[in-house]
């Protein structure tokens, strides 16, 4: 049975819409990453799987069971670190408790939160006693964390946790996330820009754009100006002069990005290996992370400042001899491209 | 400038020697005015979070209407009371009159709309990352309401201060509904008023100590309460 299905999900915040998911499951004891640039609908999401607020349209079931806003009994199994680490008003240890107390778990309440305190590398002798105003950002951040973590959550969703925190703490809190996972089973949802952490943890890796989910992995978006050719597609010019070419353009190109799937994309080391009916981009890879999940080896490539990503087996790295700063030559299937609107239509 | 001092010489002397006139006043002042509070903090926190932290249909022109009666002059808040419980008032059979419950019923009139409306503001002034926080930690609809009302504490003990401020010191009502009978439904305020209109500046200067007296233990109780 699943965690989370969700079924025709549709929201929108006055009137304009945010997200527009048609179905979407989470797997049992799973990490799940969402990832997308700003605005994509993230926190949105995340806000509806933790039940803050419920959806406009639409049905979102947990474990089988048809989740309701206020539901208790999934609330009490489902904790979310929002993306503003906001505190309440109290000490730190009042803020790591509060969660206990409303959940009537208060059984070796100082020993819970002194565990939750250390999970996040917080000193409770320490920190216990001092008043919210009295910390960094990123201990109220930790903090936050922690009152979360106190709850040993049977689902944890984590909106950016790592953003706006210096890199100790952004460590810190990845490790008590993985923590949280291994020694309890929690379940993660995690929706953050850190890639190179999602690979890392992740089972799933889902991407959103534009309140719409566009399927698992890592897309490469282009944004436009795109301007229409005479055959129906469309070009790009890139920053170092390059160009794009996608075919099949729609009508209206205003605010329009194109979408390059990273099984559409291929790496070669020089113009001649391509294939006749790919079309090519020079450029560098910049960034190559391993996915620990499946192995594969996410490569990120600059061709005139706009990044494109796909994925590599280690063989083939290694026999290449690629390495960050290596010139390569990025092939792409114009036909493949696929278009994106500005907005939820 | 003599009988200034003359006058406040001898509202000491009236204090320290347990005067019964005096102190009179003060037991009227301090039970009219607590019914008064504890009336307008019962019903005005509960109606002012609800202002503040829900949405419906006429929200604004109810806040319109709220925020206008924090104008309302204590006179004609005297007038409307006396009307409602003279004999012929549909609560003259109560026999609320020209008695201490009658003074605080008029004013809880004059403090409801001040706790309403200043409660009101706390709680839409509270960060909008609070109701977020409370649900994602598990809070229900009891703690979002206890959770939120626990923030904004310290707005909240500022309303009530600021009603407390008004009751305290309105003549209006104290004099129309309670009549000033000596020993009885006399206050602070109207006796006050009546002295100075005999020329006994002692006993009003008394009395204008003791109503600083009472807010100045009012609020450094709750300046302590702040730093708890």
């Amino acid at each position: 049975m699943a965690l989370y299905e969700l079924e025709n999900i549709r929201h929108h915040y006055n009137g304009t819409p945010v997200l527009s998911i048609d179905r979407f499951r989470v797997a049992e004891n799973s990490v799940t990453g969402l990832c997308g640039p700003n605005g994509s609908g993230k926190t949105t999401l995340l806000s509806l799987l933790g039940l803050i607020s419920p959806p406009a349209a639409g049905f979102i079931y947990f474990r089988g069971h048809r989740a309701r806003p206020y539901d208790g009994q999934i609330r009490n199994k489902v904790a979310l670190l929002p993306q503003q680490s906001f505190l309440l008003k109290r000490s730190v240890y009042q803020n790591v408790a509060y969660g206990l107390r409303i959940r009537k778990n208060t059984d070796n309440e100082s020993g819970q939160v002194a565990h939750a305190l250390s999970l996040v590398g917080l000193n409770p002798e320490k920190f216990a006693g001092r008043p919210w105003y009295a910390l960094s950002g990123g201990e109220a951040r930790r903090v936050a964390m922690a009152a979360r973590l106190a709850l040993r959550p049977e689902v944890l969703l984590l909106d950016e946790p790592t953003t706006s925190v210096d890199a100790a703490s952004a460590q810190l809190m990845r490790e008590a996330a993985a923590e949280a996972h291994l020694q309890w089973n929690t379940s993660l949802i995690i929706a953050s820009h850190d890639m190179q952490w999602l690979q890392g943890i992740c089972h799933d890796l889902v991407y959103l754009f534009s309140g719409t989910i566009l399927g698992k992995g890592k897309k490469t978006i282009v944004f436009g100006p795109w301007q229409h050719t005479s055959g129906g597609g469309a070009i790009r010019t890139l920053a170092d002069g390059q160009v794009l070419a996608a075919e099949n353009a729609p009508k209206d190109l205003t605010g329009t990005a194109a979408i390059l799937d990273p099984d559409d994309m291929s790496l070669h080391a020089s113009p001649d290996d391509t294939g006749a009916k790919k079309n090519t981009l020079k450029g560098r890879i910049v960034c190559l992370d391993m996915e620990q999940h499946t192995g594969f080896i996410r490569v990120l490539v600059l061709a005139g400042r706009s990044e494109f990503c796909l994925y590599l087996d280690a063989q083939t790295l290694s026999a290449r001899n690629w390495q960050p700063g290596s010139e390569v030559w990025l092939a792409y299937r114009p036909d493949r491209i696929e278009w994106k609107a500005p907005g939820l239509q | 400038m003599d009988f200034i001092l003359q006058g406040t010489a001898q509202a000491l002397e009236l204090l320290f020697s347990g005067d019964p006139e005096t102190y009179s006043a003060v037991a009227a002042t301090l039970t009219v005015s607590s019914y008064a509070m504890a009336a307008s903090l019962a019903m005005g926190i509960p109606l002012g979070f609800a202002l503040g932290h829900l949405e419906f249909a006429g929200k604004r022109q109810m806040r319109l209407v709220v925020d206008t009666l924090l104008s309302l002059p204590t006179v004609f808040i005297g007038l409307l009371v006396y009307a409602f419980v003279s004999r012929q008032g549909p609560l003259g059979e109560m026999g609320l009159l020209f008695t201490l419950p009658g003074i605080a019923m008029g004013q809880t009139i004059l403090a409801l709309p001040i706790v309403i409306a200043l409660s009101a503001t706390a709680i839409e002034n509270t960060d909008a990352g609070l109701r977020t926080t409370l649900l994602s930690l598990g809070a229900g609809r009891r703690h979002l309401v206890t959770g939120t009302l626990w923030e904004a504490r310290h707005a909240i003990l500022a309303a009530a201060l600021t009603a407390y401020g008004r009751v305290m010191t309105e003549v209006g009502i104290s004099m129309m509904v309670g009549g000033n009978i000596k020993w009885h439904t006399r206050t602070i305020t109207t006796a006050i008023a009546l002295e100075t209109g005999k020329g006994q500046f002692a006993t009003g200067i008394a009395l204008g100590l003791v109503l600083l007296a009472i807010a100045f233990g009012v609020n450094a109780g709750v300046s302590f309460l702040r730093r708890k």
